[in-house]
C-alpha cells in the first residue's frame, strides 16, 4: 500500500510532529506511513482521510502483490 | 494497551528479572543473575515509550513481538522435551543413571509445552466469540 500523506501534509504547510498531534499518533507512525512500512487501521485511515477532507482511495493506493498482511 | 497498563505490564516484568538476578546472587548461579541484567536492562531500553505515546503502530508491534516470542519459544521447549525424553528412555542404563536430570527436565518441558497449547486455545476460543465467530445470526 502506498500514501500520499506526505504529498498532503506538505501541501498544508505542517510538520510531522504537527500531523502527528492532529491524528493522535506518535512522530515515528507518520513517519512509517509516509514510507509505506507501515499500514494505518481503518479507524487512522477515517480519522486521516477527515482531517484531509479527501477519500481514503484518495490518499492510501491498494497495491495486491505487496499484500503481505492478508 | 493503555499507557498505565503498560507501566504496569514493564513495572511487573522488571521486578521478576531483579528477584531472578537477586536469587541467582543468592545462590551463587551469578551467570544467571549476569544474564538477568542484561536482559533488564535491554528489555527497559527497548520498551521505553518515546514521547509517552502508544499509539496503534506501537501496539501492532507488540503484538507481532508477542506473536514471534510464542512462535520461536513454543516448538522450542516442545522440541526440547522431545529430544530429552527420547535421550533418557534410550540410554544405556550407566547413561540414565549420570544423566538422570535429563527426564525429569524433559517431563517439565512436555508440561510446559501443553501449558502453552492450552493457552493457545482457550485464548482463540475466547477471541474467536470477541469476534464474532459464533454461527447465531
Amino acid at each position: 500500500m502506498k500514501s500520499k500523506l506526505k504529498i498532503l501534509r506538505v501541501m498544508e504547510n505542517w510538520t510531522q510532529e504537527q500531523l502527528a498531534e492532529k491524528l493522535g499518533v506518535s512522530r515515528q507512525t507518520i513517519i512509517a506511513i509516509e514510507s509505506s512500512k507501515y499500514m494505518p487501521s481503518l479507524n487512522l485511515a477515517f480519522a486521516i482521510a477527515k482531517l484531509f477532507k479527501s477519500k481514503i482511495e484518495d490518499i492510501f493506493i491498494y497495491e495486491e502483490e505487496n499484500n503481505e498482511n492478508y | 494497551m493503555k499507557e498505565k497498563r503498560h507501566i504496569k505490564w514493564k513495572r511487573m516484568v522488571l521486578i521478576f528479572v531483579t528477584v531472578i538476578v537477586i536469587l541467582g546472587w543468592i545462590n551463587g548461579i551469578y551467570i544467571l543473575a549476569g544474564v538477568g541484567i542484561l536482559v533488564g536492562g535491554c528489555f527497559w531500553m527497548v520498551t521505553k515509550i518515546k514521547n509517552g505515546k502508544i499509539d496503534e503502530r506501537e501496539k501492532s508491534i507488540r503484538e507481532q513481538a508477542t506473536k514471534t516470542a510464542y512462535s520461536i519459544f513454543a516448538p522450542t521447549i516442545g522440541i526440547g522435551s522431545f529430544l530429552l525424553l527420547l535421550f533418557s528412555s534410550g540410554s544405556l542404563p550407566t547413561v540414565k543413571e549420570r544423566f538422570y536430570y535429563l527426564q525429569s527436565l524433559g517431563v517439565i518441558f512436555a508440561y510446559l509445552t501443553l501449558f502453552l497449547i492450552i493457552l493457545y486455545l482457550i485464548a482463540y476460543h475466547f477471541l474467536n466469540k470477541k469476534y464474532g465467530g459464533e454461527d447465531e445470526e
